[in-house]
Order: C-alpha cells, then sequence, then structure tokens
C-alpha cells in the first residue's frame, strides 16, 4: 500500500511537472523561422496522403499560406500528422502551434482553446451502412449498435440524445473493417470522409449513407488560448487567403463541391480589405 | 503551473461511464484470472504425466500465448476470427454477425495468456519440491494422482502464490489494452471523457487512482490468502 501511494505520488508530481506552452507563438515562430501545424492525414478533401506520400488537401494549403503570409515567402510549414482525439493536446502541449485539421468549432473546446475565422462549414454526422438498411432519421438509430471513432465531437450527444449505442474505435480502419464484419450495422462519422470513401472506394459499393447530417458547424484554425498576436495574424492571413479567392481555387483543386458558406466568406473578406 | 479541474466529475454521464467502466475492468481481471488458472492447473498436471505429445502440446501453447503481446491476440480474435467465418446468424436483423463479441474476444485473449504464465508458475512451484517430499509419499503407498492432489499441489501452489499474485495484478493491468476493440473498460471510457473534456491530466490522475486502488486492493486481498494458508516452512506468517 505504501510503495502504492508513492507511485500515486510521483507520478502526479511528473504530470504536474509539464510546463504551459509559451503564450507568444508569433514571436517564437518568427525566430524559428518554421511554423508547425497539426493536419489530418486520413481525410480528403482536407488532408491526405498523395500517391508520393506527401501530405496534401485544401486545410495544408490554406497552412502553407497562412505561414507564407506570416513568415514571408523564404517561411518553412512543418506538418505533424494528427487524429482527433490527440490533436488539442499537441497543441496545448506545445508540439504543434496550429490545428488545421477539419476542428469543428464546439463550445466544449473553446473552453480549452482559441478559435480562428471560421473558413469551411462542414456537416456534422451520417450514417453509413449496407444498402438494404432500413432506418433513414436518427430517431429509428434508437438502441442500435454503430461503429464510431474515439474523439468525434458528436459522440456524447449520438448516446445522451438519440439513444444511440456507439462502439468507438482509435483509427478509422478498424471502424471500416468492423462494420464489414457487421460489429455494427452503421458507421456514425463526418459525412464528407464517409461520401469520399463510398466515391472512392470499390469496395464500398454496396453500402450508402444511410442518414443525412443533422447538422452543420464552421470549421476553424485551432490556437491556444490567450495567444492574441498569433491569432490576429492568423485571422489575417484567413481573411485574406478569402479575400484574393484562394479557398474556392482550392476547393476546385481538391474536388470539393463549391459551397455557398466560403463563396460569400470570400466576398465578404474582400468587402472588408477595400475598406 | 497547471491547474486541475474536476468540475467534469459532476456530470451524471460521465459518472455512469467512470462506473460501468471500473466494473467491466473488474469482471474482466477476474473472469480472465480464475480461467488462467484453471487453464495453469491442468496445463501443469498435464506436464506430470510425462507424456511426450502433451508435454509438446503444453509448450507450444505456452511459447505461443506468452511470446506475443496480447494487444494482438486481441486484435487477432476480434478481426480474423470473424473473417475466417464464424460467424452467426443474429435473429433480429437477419444479418450475419461475429460470434465472438468484443468482450469475449478481450476474456479468451486475456485467459489463454494468463493461463500460459500461470502454467509457468505452478510448474516452477512442482519444481522446487524438495526430492525427499516426493519419495516420502511414493513410500507411504501415495498413487501418482494422490500424491499431486494431497501433497505436491498444496505445497507447489504455496510456493507459487507470490509469482500468481504477480500473474493477476499484470491481468488486470492488461485488461486496459481491450479498450482498443471497443470493449467498455475504465481506459475506454477515460479516452471518451478526455476527448469531450480535453481534461486528460485529470481524468488520467483519476484512472490512475482507480488502478491504483484496485491493485493494491487486490495484492492485499492476495496476501490474506497466503497467509492463511500458510504452513511452516512455506509462504508468509511462519
Amino acid at each position: 500500500m505504501k510503495t502504492a501511494i508513492v507511485t500515486f505520488a510521483s507520478t502526479l508530481l511528473v504530470t504536474l511537472g509539464i510546463s504551459a506552452a509559451s503564450a507568444d507563438t508569433l514571436s517564437d515562430v518568427k525566430s524559428k523561422g518554421t511554423l508547425t501545424i497539426g493536419v489530418k492525414s486520413d481525410y480528403p478533401p482536407y488532408g491526405f496522403l498523395n500517391d508520393k506520400g506527401e501530405i496534401v488537401g485544401f486545410e495544408v494549403d490554406l497552412g502553407k499560406y497562412i505561414a507564407k503570409d506570416i513568415l514571408g515567402p523564404e517561411g518553412k510549414v512543418e506538418l505533424v500528422p494528427v487524429v482527433a482525439s490527440n490533436r488539442i493536446e499537441f497543441l496545448n502541449s506545445g508540439r504543434i502551434d496550429l490545428v488545421l485539421a477539419t476542428l469543428g468549432v464546439t463550445a466544449e473546446r473553446g473552453k480549452v482553446i482559441d478559435f480562428s475565422e471560421y473558413y469551411v462549414s462542414a456537416p456534422g454526422p451520417s450514417v453509413l451502412a449496407p444498402a438494404a438498411f432500413k432506418p433513414a432519421t436518427w430517431e429509428e438509430l434508437k438502441g442500435l449498435t454503430l461503429c464510431g471513432i474515439q474523439g468525434s465531437y458528436f459522440n456524447k450527444r449520438l448516446g445522451e440524445a438519440y439513444g444511440i449505442n456507439l462502439v468507438n474505435f482509435k483509427t478509422q480502419p478498424e471502424a471500416y473493417r468492423a462494420l464489414k464484419d457487421n460489429r455494427c450495422v452503421g458507421f456514425a462519422f463526418d459525412d464528407m470522409t464517409l461520401r469520399k470513401k463510398l466515391e472512392d472506394d470499390a469496395d464500398w459499393k454496396d453500402y450508402k449513407i444511410a442518414v443525412e447530417p443533422y447538422e452543420y458547424i464552421p470549421q476553424a484554425a485551432g490556437i491556444r488560448k490567450d495567444d492574441a498576436a498569433f491569432l490576429d495574424a492568423v485571422n489575417k492571413a484567413i481573411t485574406k487567403a478569402e479575400a484574393e479567392g484562394k479557398l474556392i481555387e482550392w476547393e476546385t483543386t481538391y474536388g470539393m463541391p463549391h459551397s455557398k458558406y466560403i463563396a460569400e466568406r470570400s466576398k465578404k473578406a474582400a468587402e472588408k480589405l477595400k475598406l | 503551473m497547471l491547474t486541475l479541474d474536476y468540475s467534469w466529475l459532476a456530470d451524471p454521464v460521465y459518472q455512469h461511464w467512470l462506473l460501468r467502466g471500473t466494473l467491466t475492468t473488474l469482471e474482466l481481471a477476474f473472469a480472465s484470472s480464475g480461467i488462467a488458472i484453471v487453464i495453469g492447473l491442468f496445463g501443469a498436471l498435464a506436464l506430470t504425466l510425462r507424456i511426450a505429445w502433451l508435454d509438446a502440446f503444453v509448450e507450444l501453447f505456452v511459447e505461443i500465448f506468452r511470446n506475443t503481446p496480447p494487444l494482438l491476440q486481441m486484435l487477432f480474435f476480434y478481426f480474423t476470427l470473424s473473417t475466417i467465418g464464424l460467424s452467426v446468424t443474429d435473429p433480429r436483423t437477419g444479418l450475419s454477425m461475429p460470434l465472438l463479441s468484443a468482450f469475449s474476444c478481450a476474456l479468451i485473449s486475456l485467459s489463454l495468456f494468463g493461463g500460459a504464465l500461470c502454467i509457468e508458475a505452478f510448474r516452477s512451484g512442482l519444481e522446487s519440491l524438495p526430492r525427499a517430499v516426493t519419495e516420502a509419499a511414493r513410500s507411504l503407498g501415495y498413487t501418482r494422482w494422490e500424491r499431486f492432489r494431497r501433497i505436491e499441489m498444496p505445497i507447489a501452489s504455496r510456493i507459487c502464490l507470490p509469482a500468481l499474485t504477480n500473474i493477476m495484478t499484470n491481468q488486470f493491468k492488461t485488461t486496459s489494452q481491450a479498450s482498443v476493440i471497443t470493449v467498455p473498460e475504465l481506459m475506454y471510457y477515460a479516452g471518451q471523457i478526455y476527448n469531450d473534456t480535453f481534461r486528460t491530466a485529470e481524468v488520467m490522475i483519476l484512472v490512475l487512482f482507480i488502478y491504483v486502488t484496485l491493485v493494491s486492493l487486490l495484492s492485499w486481498g492476495m496476501s490474506l490468502v497466503e497467509r492463511a494458508l500458510a504452513f511452516p516452512g512455506y509462504g508468509k506468517g511462519h
């Protein structure tokens, strides 16, 4: 029992010993000459690996644009692949300076990080299920077992509001495998990813989007709390990219449908910068 | 300076998750330890029979399940066995679904892993018996089975109790790996909670405390067993 208490106490001290990351990211980034960005590497069209194994995508291009805007043409970008369950930890522990990883804006997240200007309005979860699957609304999924991913912002709501029994995997390949094995009747996940899977992967031709998203939420860059100068610099860069029509350009590059949201933001940004 | 914020603990959803997670961890740990001890007894008994093919079988079993990571075994049972056809038809949906649930897969792999360790623990106990004891029993006219049951195993099991305690505490901690195949135990729910609240340090500290408490209670219980079973010359309390 005594050893147990000592172990516990020392672990506690180690945990408390982690120092908070610097609150002036802008000058740190400028002195390094490098912006370290957490991006997705398994999430087309936002961040994914191309045939050469490089990370590319809508948010990756946005990240590179922000880096050039802050650091000038010589500025370097370091891309760190993150997943939903570790990206905020990576940011707050100082491993990365900026999160551009399909980060939906939610109140819970707003308590621990700051959000930049919103740049995309993304559909929330939908459900991928076999073509023969009958339920078509969220209410009809009550009591059914669905596969999910740990760290998705909507998991608690799916359980509480819709009574869905979610079994959450660490990464997507396991969830897709489990769906194929019928360990769950459907896979509840970000609509964009599931649609891409249906489009791009012939293995999934007998599947469909069974239930449509119940909400759209804005997506933004994540920045450490109380880091005003850096937040300001990132916001300026995003607004500039919008005003120049870059986001619409990237929609075309990555085969995304042109969204009204981005077009409107682009118009507003252009007006704002002319003033 | 890191400030700890435990306000999320007031949420009944999280309380329910922690409780359910702890109960699943306990179920998994005790059930798999129990089966592991039974496997250990039978394995060690099989080895005393000195039948060549049986020895080879037990040794192969130990090699396979002791020398591979439990995490890999769980993933193997979870994803592979259902793919090669171990499935049943669900009467409600008419769909074919895997025969083994996530919990069963975790229980099987933990039991086999622990079982392999228990065989070795019991074997070490049996092998450390003084030769004189076996010879004395034989001269008194005990048959081979009686000798095993009444003389060898009672002494050997006392000798290997500390090793069994190690295996059981290990078993307890290894249950946390079952979160990977979605078994809703303590680590699984801990992940859910800190993904929701981003209070990673707080959740980890609390979960650490729960594990330390449970495992300490277990080793305390085992030391009571050791004391109760002790007799002169063997084990604690003499």
